[in-house]
């Protein structure tokens, strides 16, 4: 019975390996269908190898002109959301991981509560509120909007970060004399600096991807999830394979690259308080 | 000490500022109005009709059924699932970092692109269908997207595509955190390896499971993009009907109602499982 947990039983590696197939064939789909014939997928039995490789969907997004537009306001959205965030939560967080450990606590738990509200909840009291001002179809309206997604959950990892930075480091750089602004600037943003990063490219991709506040704050000015979701209601199936191509690729990238902390308990790690 | 340390942080609490005054003005502020424009008419009077033409709407009772049945399903399923995974991969075996890896993709898949190629797959001419023609279990394409049980189903396993890797990866951090000895110690005492895992996995990963049942089912009942894209207007769920509203009917009231109605939902959900998962706790200490 010596290291039961280390055997492994004979059915497992086949569940891992069906697992892992249903996983990656969809998005091999996706790719698949945005680089085939129409004869190939719009029949009644589809195949799964490529027979018939055409550009020809490709071309197509690029010559329709709908590309440019949507593509800039995803991308100046995104960027602007992120530097928003990481300015207003960024001081925020650095204070609550100062709090002793009760008080930080229920901060960090009141914050995860605001994630319980349901984004048609939110969206639709701003939809109504941003038509009186004016921001449907703005950059502003949006970046306001996504703000609102992603504040908590960047205030909740940041706070993790900066709790792992020690008091002392700051005390004993004012003992040598440095003022409250210096310690800041040259001791605790360096070090907090990778944890800044992940939560930047967390905000950039959760904009990036965002579709509910989008669809509810958008008359004609699409982002690219938007333009996503009009070719699927059109019922084209291969513009929306290729611009699901296009908007996978960057967050497939920044997942891959983030694994590591994905990984390590990042997830879980900040709620133990 | 301590106080100095607070005393000290004085002035710097104006830096928390900015981030309560945007979740206060941006999120709390639309969360009470979206609660007050359930209770208001289009003229801004208090009225309850907003709910009580909800509860006589088929539509709305049709999606807060399907809403409860995804939820139930998908939770089931995902944790078993995800826990059954994480399992499997805290074992040393070859490719295991490959396999950990590839479990990763649909992380990488935006929530709207994942519609799209569940699409694809779940279509009546769609890639799963002609998988099960191939293997000789089905005859004629099913249309999933029909629905009853079956569309419930497709938007249920379109979800557990994305989310099951996510339940893996915290559970794997919840295993992880179990020292080794402890399942030695099971190993000398007698214990197979079933009885270990009740005895001992699973206590010992009691706050990973209640947290991710927590995350997993909020984030559950407010499915929106998968039931929009996949199941269309025909099978709602509460998010779908709550947009439904405002945006085809431009009846913000009952959107507002709709929205507050699914808030509750998932509060009083959220509430009642702490409340059951502390009591037992506090039963078996004692």
């Amino acid at each position: 019975m010596n290291g039961s947990r280390r055997r492994l039983s004979p059915w497992a590696i086949p569940l891992l390996v069906l697992a892992v197939v249903a996983f990656v064939t969809p998005v091999y789909i996706m790719f698949k269908v945005s680089f085939s014939s129409p004869a190939e997928v719009l029949t009644a039995h589809p195949t799964f190898w490529f027979k018939d490789f055409t550009v020809k969907h490709w071309r197509e997004v690029i010559a329709s002109g709908n590309l440019a537009g949507p593509l800039y306001k995803s991308l100046s959205v995104a960027t602007l959301a992120t530097l928003a965030a990481l300015a207003i939560t960024a001081p925020g967080a650095y204070v609550i991981s100062r709090f002793p450990p009760s008080i930080r606590y229920t901060v960090v738990l009141a914050l995860f509560f605001t994630r319980m509200f349901p984004d048609v909840g939110v969206a639709l009291p701003i939809a109504v509120t941003f038509i009186k001002w004016n921001l449907l179809d703005t950059h502003l309206g949006l970046v306001l909007a996504h703000l609102t997604k992603v504040l908590p959950f960047i205030a909740w990892i940041l706070v993790g970060t900066f709790e792992t930075i020690p008091a002392d480091l700051e005390q004993a750089a004012w003992v040598d004399g440095a003022n409250r602004l210096q310690t800041l600037a040259r001791v605790v943003l360096p070090l907090a600096a990778p944890g800044l990063a992940v939560a930047a490219m967390l905000v950039w991709l959760e904009s990036w991807n965002e579709f509910t506040y989008a669809l509810y704050l958008t008359l004609s000015e699409n982002t690219l999830p938007l333009q996503t979701y009009y070719y699927v209601q059109r019922g084209n199936w291969f513009q929306a394979a290729a611009y699901s191509s296009l908007l996978t690729v960057p967050v497939m990238a920044v997942t891959f690259l983030l694994q590591r902390y994905l990984r390590s308990g990042y997830l879980s790690g900040s709620l133990k308080g | 000490m301590k106080m100095l340390a607070i005393r000290r942080l004085r002035p710097e609490w104006l830096l928390l500022l900015p981030l309560a005054a945007y979740i206060l003005g941006f999120t709390l502020l639309p969360v009470l109005r979206s609660i007050m424009l359930g209770f208001t008419t289009d003229k801004g009077a208090f009225t309850l009709d907003n709910y009580r033409q909800l509860f006589q709407n088929t539509q709305f009772l049709t999606a807060l059924r399907n809403t409860l049945a995804i939820t139930a399903l998908d939770l089931t399923l995902a944790m078993t699932l995800g826990l059954g995974l994480a399992l499997i991969l805290t074992r040393e075996f070859r490719l295991r970092g490959m396999f950990r890896s590839l479990m990763m993709v649909p992380m990488g898949v935006p929530t709207i692109v994942s519609g799209v190629t569940l699409m694809y797959i779940f279509d009546t001419s769609g890639y799963l269908n002609e998988l099960l023609y191939r293997l000789g279990l089905i005859q004629l394409p099913i249309d999933w997207a029909a629905g009853g049980l079956r569309t419930l189903l497709m938007v249920v396993f379109a979800d557990l595509w994305k989310v099951t890797p996510i339940v893996v990866l915290l559970m794997l951090a919840g295993l992880e955190s179990i020292a080794e000895e402890l399942y030695e110690a099971a190993a000398v005492d007698g214990a197979t390896g079933w009885q270990a895992f009740m005895r001992v996995t699973l206590p010992l990963l009691k706050p990973a499971i209640t947290m991710t049942v927590i995350l997993r089912g909020v984030d559950t009942f407010r499915i929106f993009e998968l039931p929009l894209i996949l199941a269309g207007r025909v099978n709602p769920v509460l998010a779908t009907f709550a947009y439904t509203e405002y945006n085809q009917y431009h009846n913000s009231n009952t959107s507002g109602a709709a929205a507050s109605f699914l808030m509750a939902l998932i509060l009083v959900c959220v509430v009642l499982y702490l409340v059951l998962v502390e009591r037992e706790r506090k039963a078996k200490v004692s």
